[in-house]
């Protein structure tokens, strides 16, 4: 039990939070919740997609004991990037390709290179980073928003697949998951592992539970939102590489013990590039998805943007220090800053107020992790 | 005029699944040594912990009495005003300091103002390492820079700094070699003359015959009969008591006929990391063989670990010569190159360099063989357990759960993960330095044993020790090290602990 509470503290506070929320602005609104409408939950879901991609990104940067600053910036130069491209006449594909690879890949790369190449740190090279990149939107847009309208663009970040597909897509969703919670049983059994069966259908019971949340906040409205279904599938990409690849194992080894991981035949060079690029192409396509929802490009996009991803990253328990961290923690951080901004804002808090109640839940958090671990000896 | 300084009365401690002390009690008297022996796993450190307050009080039961006065110590600061100062099994320096500052951390002199008096700290210092005769130590040195052994002379420094009444010495000679011992059995006589009390720990049982007074044994967290003086019991008894069984051959032999030539080495000189035009491995030519056990013996600091790791690719700073395997030349330039080229090494310091602590038993034992276990991308975690647990079995590790972190395991529990780590990439060249570093008795025979499966598989093995008892008995042929040069080649008709001593300390230079 003790472990239980331990192990899923993020997300009981991601819980207590939505109650809290929910709460406060019955009270302070009158007659019933509006927080919890499925409009206004779909909407803190779009409004956290930037962030959330980036915690992706973020989660296995912090993983190997690194940070990247420069997500913000960059997230601001592709946006401009992608409207300047189209505003030239170049197709989306074509947009979408040369914005992902020429802002998101190569610096990605560049990042990489100093940084694991002549062990740089990455607080020094992704801040110069972060000055650049935003340096350079503000240049190449002439320091003004520019206005995006091509629909197939815009769709990207503003439509919805239609209702009907919403609905195939969430029961199959269902079926595949509990699928592979018995095909894992089953292997358990083969090689005689232990299996819990209330593990088991507790697994069960939250998977109903969370797709029937999602149908009813994204059923209430229009369907699910594009723009969502390619953050689940970063998500789900994330977590796939952190825990079944060769790659992921790599990466907690690397932020546990860079020497021993070394000796123990890492590519280090290798693997710390990668990160860095995966890590700057997400912050690209959350530009890209920026600007699509917004039908327009601002140099001025993702600012602090960078904080609030790495912020999610630490509340979802990942170590500053390197080789302990999950996405899925770091997405339940990322819930925990949307609701907050959200709620908050709801509730008519200044935003001087939410800064630093923001600040406040960062820093327990953190206390938390070190209280945490100083326990074990 | 002996007196009890120190009762500990029915300890009992739990882990989650696992009881690691049951119901302990021992006293022990001030101005001897007590020497605490036992399988790996037997909960002495975890006794000793509690001792000095790293496990506090409210994490076991059971009574602490210093002098007659009942302690219930939170941290280990509390023990230390008690006047309880330990030299724990795994190292707890910290590397970017110096010397001075790791052995007066957290409470350097200061001046009436609260300035740091950085003269006094090096002053100081610098008596200490005398007293342990590393006069040739510069206490600005940083920790980082200092081979295992030195490190660990210098946590025997900094506990002795407290000026403790009770010393705890868990497995301080590990690392160290027969002069550094030698010179840490004088220190330990002289606090025996302050009527100091010390606590014991250590695989080595003839060194314990030598410097303890009196013996107390554990077994799966139980004390074995009373506490006995040291010279009216038998190294057999002793072990016997350990492990519960009689053991007939503490060092097996092999029958293996030697093969051809494997690994050879033409040359190689290996470039001081810091000081510009120094060496520390110089010009060194050696052949290693299929089915045989090759030994290198020396004195710390003689450039056999750097030999290991410049074979291995592992170093930074400039390696020149040749290396061949099988006949055919090999470029050696990262570990992975060597791990693909089939050679492995077991490097000799497990917590910094062996082990990613904080991580799963589990993931340790298959991060440097991922390939056996997942296909081009994906992991199967299901084989990757049953491949864990087949190596937890073989070695004997005593775990309750294989996705515990690896810190949960005892020092010699873990000394085996790393060996098992390294036996899962299938060396067909493994190279050990000090392979038995803080494993018990009856672990090594089966160490020794598991050696010689691999010969007869046609791995050659390289084995570096410090114990020159191990090295005579277990290698085919060895090589000595003095200064960065291998000095002699001996056989194993050849070998003796005279000889090897002779020429490690560089009595003679020629080959
Ligand atoms: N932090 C911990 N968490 C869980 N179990 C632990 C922890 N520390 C020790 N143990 C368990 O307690 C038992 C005793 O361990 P301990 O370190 O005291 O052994 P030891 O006698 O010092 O062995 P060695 O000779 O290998 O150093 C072991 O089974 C070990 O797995
Ligand atoms: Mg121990």
């Amino acid at each position: 039990m003790k472990r239980f509470l331990k192990n899923n503290a993020t997300l009981i506070a991601l819980f207590a939070l939505i109650i809290i929320m929910a709460i406060l602005s019955q009270l302070k609104l009158g007659t019933y919740t509006v927080f919890l409408q499925s409009a206004n939950l779909s909407n803190i879901i779009l409004q956290v997609i930037e962030i959330g991609i980036m915690a992706v990104g973020m989660t296995m940067v912090i993983l190997i004991a690194g940070i990247d600053l420069s997500v913000g910036s960059i997230m601001a130069l592709s946006a401009v990037v992608s409207a300047l491209l189209l505003k030239a006449g170049f197709g989306v594909v074509l947009t979408l390709l040369f914005t992902l690879s020429g802002v998101g890949i190569l610096l990605g790369l560049w990042n990489g290179f100093w940084i694991s190449k002549y062990k740089i740190p990455p607080f020094i090279i992704t801040l110069g980073m972060m000055t650049i990149a935003r340096g350079l939107a503000h240049f190449i847009s002439n320091k003004t928003a520019i206005g995006v309208s091509n629909k197939t663009f815009n769709a990207i970040g503003g439509n919805y697949i239609g209702r009907g597909l919403s609905i195939t897509i969430l029961v199959l969703a269902f079926f595949a998951i509990i699928y592979l919670i018995l095909n894992e049983n089953k292997q358990k059994k083969k090689y005689k592992i232990d299996t819990n069966r209330y593990n088991t259908i507790g697994k069960i019971a939250a998977l109903t539970a969370g797709i029937s949340v999602a149908f009813y906040i994204f059923l209430g409205h229009e369907g699910i939102p594009i723009s969502v279904v390619i953050f689940v599938t970063i998500i789900l990409s994330g977590i796939f590489l952190l825990h079944h690849t060769k790659f992921g194992r790599r990466l907690y080894a690397i932020g546990g013990n860079e020497e021993a991981a070394r000796l123990s035949g890492i590519n280090i060079f290798k693997s710390k590039m990668i990160v860095f690029t995966i890590m700057t192409t997400l912050a690209a396509l959350a530009g890209i998805i920026s600007a699509s929802r917004l039908g327009s490009a601002s140099p001025n996009f993702g600012s602090l943007f960078e904080l609030d991803a790495i912020a999610a990253v630490v509340i979802g328990g990942t170590s500053l220090t390197g080789g302990i961290g999950t996405i899925k923690g770091s997405i339940i951080g990322t819930f925990i800053i949307g609701i907050l901004n959200n709620g908050l804002s709801l509730l008519g808090v200044s935003t001087e107020y939410q800064w630093m109640i923001k600040g406040l839940i960062i820093i327990m958090a953190v206390w938390f992790d070190v209280v945490n671990k100083r326990k074990k000896i | 005029m002996s007196k009890t300084i120190l009762k500990m009365k029915d300890i009992t401690k739990d882990f989650p699944g696992v009881r690691s002390l049951d119901n302990v009690s021992f006293s022990a008297v001030s101005g001897e040594v007590l020497a605490l022996v036992g399988e790996n796993g037997a909960g002495k450190s975890t006794l000793m912990k509690i001792l000095s307050g790293a496990w506090p009080h409210n994490s076991f039961s059971g009574e602490i009495l210093i002098k007659d006065t009942l302690h219930s110590f939170t941290s280990t600061k509390d023990a230390e005003q008690a006047g309880v100062a330990i030299i724990y099994q795994e190292l707890n320096l910290i590397p970017e300091l110096s010397i001075a500052e790791n052995i007066f951390l957290d409470r350097e002199f200061t001046t009436i103002a609260g300035k740091i008096n950085w003269n006094k700290v090096y002053s100081e210092t610098k008596i200490l390492l005398k007293e342990l005769h590393l006069d040739y130590l510069d206490p600005e040195e940083k920790v980082k820079e200092l081979s295992i052994g030195k490190q660990q002379m210098v946590e025997i420094a900094k506990a002795l700094s407290l000026n403790a009444h009770i010393l705890v010495l868990d497995e301080p000679t590990s690392a160290l070699t027969e002069t550094e011992t030698e010179d840490l059995f004088k220190i330990i006589k002289k606090l025996k003359t302050h009527n100091v009390c010390m606590i014991y720990i250590s695989h080595k049982i003839d060194e314990i015959k030598k410097i303890a007074d009196k013996i107390m044994v554990l077994r799966d967290g139980k004390l074995i009969g009373k506490t006995v003086k040291a010279s009216s019991i038998t190294t057999n008894k002793i072990i016997s008591k350990m492990v519960g069984r009689d053991i007939k051959e503490m060092f097996p032999r092999h029958k293996i006929k030697r093969g051809g030539k494997t690994l050879e080495v033409k040359n190689l000189s290996i470039d001081h990391p810091v000081l510009k035009g120094k060496k520390r491995v110089k010009n060194v030519s050696f052949k290693a063989y299929k089915g045989e056990i090759l030994g290198i013996a020396g004195l710390m600091g003689s450039g056999r670990s750097e030999l290991a790791c410049g074979i291995f690719g592992a170093l930074d700073g400039d390696t020149t010569g040749k290396v061949f395997l099988n006949g055919k030349k090999i470029k050696i330039d990262s570990p992975q190159a060597a791990i693909e080229n089939g050679i492995a090494l077991l490097t000799e310091d497990r917590k910094t360099l062996g082990l990613i602590m904080g991580q799963s038993i589990i993931h340790n034992t298959t991060i440097s063989s991922l390939e056996t276990v997942s296909g081009r991308w994906i992991i199967d975690k299901l084989k990757e357990n049953d491949i864990a647990s087949t190596l937890i079995k073989k070695l004997k590790i005593k775990t309750s759960r294989l996705d515990d972190p690896i810190d949960s395991l005892s020092g010699g529990n873990q000394q085996k993960v790393v060996i098992g780590k390294w036996l899962n990439t299938n060396p067909d060249i493994f190279i050990m330095d000090e392979p038995t570093r803080g494993i018990d008795v009856g672990a090594k025979v089966e160490i020794y044993k598991l050696m010689h499966t691999l010969l007869k598989n046609g791995v050659t093995v390289i084995m570096i020790s410090s114990d020159l008892q191990e090295i005579m008995e277990i290698s085919d042929r060895i090589l000595v090290m003095h200064e960065g040069r291998i000095v002699a080649d001996l056989s194993k008709k050849q070998a003796t602990a005279k000889k090897i001593m002779h020429y490690a300390t560089g009595m003679e230079k020629t080959k």
